[in-house]
């Protein structure tokens, strides 16, 4: 997949026109906006908290080399299997092994977006393993084939008749009516049997505890549980940089993780794994497998973009952002889409490849505003554009703008000149006060210019001088 | 995929490094009155909660639950204090299993329980959380699969947060704990809550002093 300027307008207009869609963002963006305020103003020392995990976080990033090796010593002492991999072709290549020595043809999943960004279920349908994803959100986009359109909520774009309709196919059985209720309990019934079917259950993993060698899984359906508990394998795939030194760690990571998110105090439920099932245990995961994932990550240490590493995975930013508020996470062509995903796409996937994300941006600065660690997105969406212009990767027209900008800028009788000429030329475009651009240079309808004023400051001060 | 492992830790390593970890964080948060911030947070997550006096008490109230439900199948942990409360002898109208003490498939006998009886090893009074770890006589399943879980919870096993039970959690750790914060619940279509999706659809609390 990839973003360029166009595809990213052309998704992004389709949304924009879309009025249904429109108000389901504002809706499921507003409710978490609405919720994470009041749970972060009923914690005491919230902003303190921030602080303190913003600075664990900066420190456990610094020292990622050490703090994985604890992990995986801790976690292959307690009966895990650690495995590496270097990128999305690496991870997926290990999951598929492991399910063809053991014969595995049908995995259940949990929501993880690590799995999103490796493509890891089409290598499991070429290697002949059905995945079935069992978050409700994912299952009705597997059902659509779509890709996630929030990381939290995945499926807030599709209406209850919408997903009806995928569930009526997939069940060839009639539903009584289309009420969430009946559609929530279809999903029960047919992911139960998948998850007691399944051969192996594949999650993410939100933190990975170095102090322990755990991984923590932190779901509200309980379809996290069914995968790490029902099947006798369970593998998780978690990003190199989600290491939590100690336990202490953790619970400042989980004190801030739900309240940014969906604004619960916590997620329903948090769970812990600590290698497979032991002897004594009456269920449980017979193997337990964790894939270390760097994908691009560990070439950003020691960059300017290093604090992208801080993340936590939260979406905070995609539900106070105004660009993905009208947007839409397709626009954005990547498992992670606002403007978390307008800075790590590009980095883990390529500049080249997603030329227009920096630019989805107006920089207003909410984003690091909601952050829970306070990442600086804004620096680095302008680190990314002027990266963009090294890479020659800005548009001819771009270049060409900027560059007579700057020579008109730099001369101050031909900045009067223009100025005064633009002023008497914007007249057929001005309405209220505002030039609206041809449709052709605004697709979405989305952008009005102020228009310029009849006479420039330069003038008025001048005039005032002679009073 | 050692090779992988080797160059993995190499790039890391090349960085900078940093400095020191930043230190614990000394969590603020204490509550005059465990069990009632215990009882509001939890049912502010749709969960459901009783406050008896004694494990008699407590009991009883279990039993007047299983009836209002129309209960008649229940998967039970071994574990204590429940193995000390006598719950098949006590309340005999019910078809009691065991876990470790039932023959025939545990996952079976969870799948088809009404409801699923369990203590917690901890419980969080900011967020409402009972904590249920696997270990010997603690299903996974118990407290999973059924549509319903109830749980008998000593008044003394509440602390105030997350960073208190870190504090306390004996290590090594079991293989599996799990922080249950209300039954299970999506919003995943149209942000409209719907609740049990696919854990118990009534989380149920008797907290007893």
């Amino acid at each position: 997949m990839t973003a360029s300027t166009g595809e990213f307008r052309r998704e992004a207009a389709v949304a924009v026109a879309d009025a249904h869609l429109q108000a389901a963002l504002e809706t499921a963006t507003g409710r978490f906006r609405t919720a994470r305020e009041i749970v972060l103003a009923e914690l005491p020392d919230a902003d303190r908290l921030r602080d303190h995990l913003k600075a664990v976080r900066a420190a456990t990033i610094a020292n990622l080399a050490g703090y994985l090796e604890q992990f995986e010593q801790n976690a292959t002492a307690a009966g895990a299997h650690v495995h590496w991999a270097r990128d999305a072709a690496e991870a997926s290549a290990i999951v598929t092994r492991l399910a063809r020595e053991r014969g595995v043809t049908l995995a259940a999943k949990s929501k993880s977006m690590a799995t999103e960004e490796i493509h890891l279920n089409d290598a499991l349908l070429a290697a002949g393993v059905t995945p079935v994803e069992t978050d409700l959100g994912e299952w009705i986009l597997q059902l659509a084939g779509e890709p996630p359109y929030h990381i939290i909520a995945p499926a807030i774009h599709k209406t209850r008749d919408q997903v009806a309709a995928l569930f009526v196919q997939e069940t060839g059985a009639p539903l009584p009516d289309d009420n969430i209720p009946t559609l929530t309990a279809t999903a029960r019934r047919e992911l139960r049997q998948r998850f007691l079917d399944a051969g192996m259950g594949i999650s993410g993993g939100n933190i990975a505890v170095a102090e322990t060698g755990s991984i923590v899984l932190v779901t509200n359906e309980g379809n996290g549980r069914m995968v790490t508990s029902l099947p006798p394998v369970h593998v998780a795939v978690i990003g190199i940089e989600k290491v939590a030194p100690t336990w202490n760690d953790a619970a400042a990571w989980l004190a801030l993780l739900a309240r940014s998110a969906t604004g619960q105090p916590l997620s329903i439920y948090t769970t812990v794994i600590t290698g497979p099932a032991r002897a004594g245990d009456p269920d449980g995961p017979e193997e337990v497998h964790v894939i270390l994932l760097d994908n691009g990550r560990s070439r950003l240490l020691d960059t300017v973009y290093e604090e992208v590493l801080q993340c936590i995975r939260c979406g905070a930013c995609l539900n106070i952002c105004p660009v993905y508020r009208e947007a839409g996470g397709h626009a954005y062509a990547s498992p992670y889409s606002g403007p978390i995903g307008a800075v790590i796409t590009p980095l883990l996937f390529g500049v080249e490849n997603y030329p227009a994300l920096p630019h989805a941006s107006t920089l207003c600065g909410a984003c690091q505003d909601v952050c829970p660690v306070r990442i600086d997105l804004p620096r680095m969406l302008l680190e990314l554009r002027a990266e963009e212009v090294r890479h020659g990767l800005a548009s001819t027209t771009e270049s060409l703008l900027e560059k007579g900008a700057a020579f008109v800028l730099a001369h101050e009788r031909l900045l009067r000149l223009g100025r005064g000429a633009l002023a008497l030329g914007q007249k057929p475009l001005v309405r209220n006060g505002q030039i609206r651009l041809p449709a052709a240079l605004n697709p979405a309808r989305e952008r009005d210019l102020p228009s310029f004023a009849p006479r420039s400051f330069h003038q008025l001060w001048e005039e005032l001088q002679d009073e | 995929m050692s090779e992988a492992r080797q160059e993995i830790l190499r790039g890391l390593r090349q960085g900078k490094g940093g400095g020191p970890h930043a230190g614990s964080w000394q969590s603020p948060r204490t509550f005059p009155d465990l069990v009632s911030r215990f009882v509001e947070a939890l049912e502010a997550s749709h969960g459901e909660t009783f406050v008896e006096d004694d494990a008699g008490a407590a009991v009883s109230r279990l039993e007047r639950v299983l009836v209002e439900l129309g209960a008649r199948r229940i998967v039970c942990q071994d574990e204590p204090p429940l193995d000390s409360l006598d719950l098949p002898e006590r309340l005999p109208a019910f078809e009691w299993h065991v876990v470790g003490q039932t023959t025939g498939s545990l996952r079976a006998i969870c799948a088809e329980a009404d409801v699923g009886v369990s203590s917690a090893q901890a419980a969080l009074s900011e967020t409402g959380t009972v904590v249920v770890d696997s270990g010997p006589g603690r299903s996974r399943l118990v407290t999973l699969l059924p549509p319903v879980h109830v749980v008998l919870l000593p008044a003394d096993r509440l602390v105030a947060d997350l960073f208190a039970l870190v504090e306390q959690q004996e290590q090594p750790l079991p293989a599996n704990v799990t922080l249950i914060s209300g039954p299970s619940k999506t919003a995943d279509i149209e942000q409209t809550l719907a609740i049990g999706v696919h854990g118990p659809r009534r989380l149920v609390v008797i907290v007893y002093s």
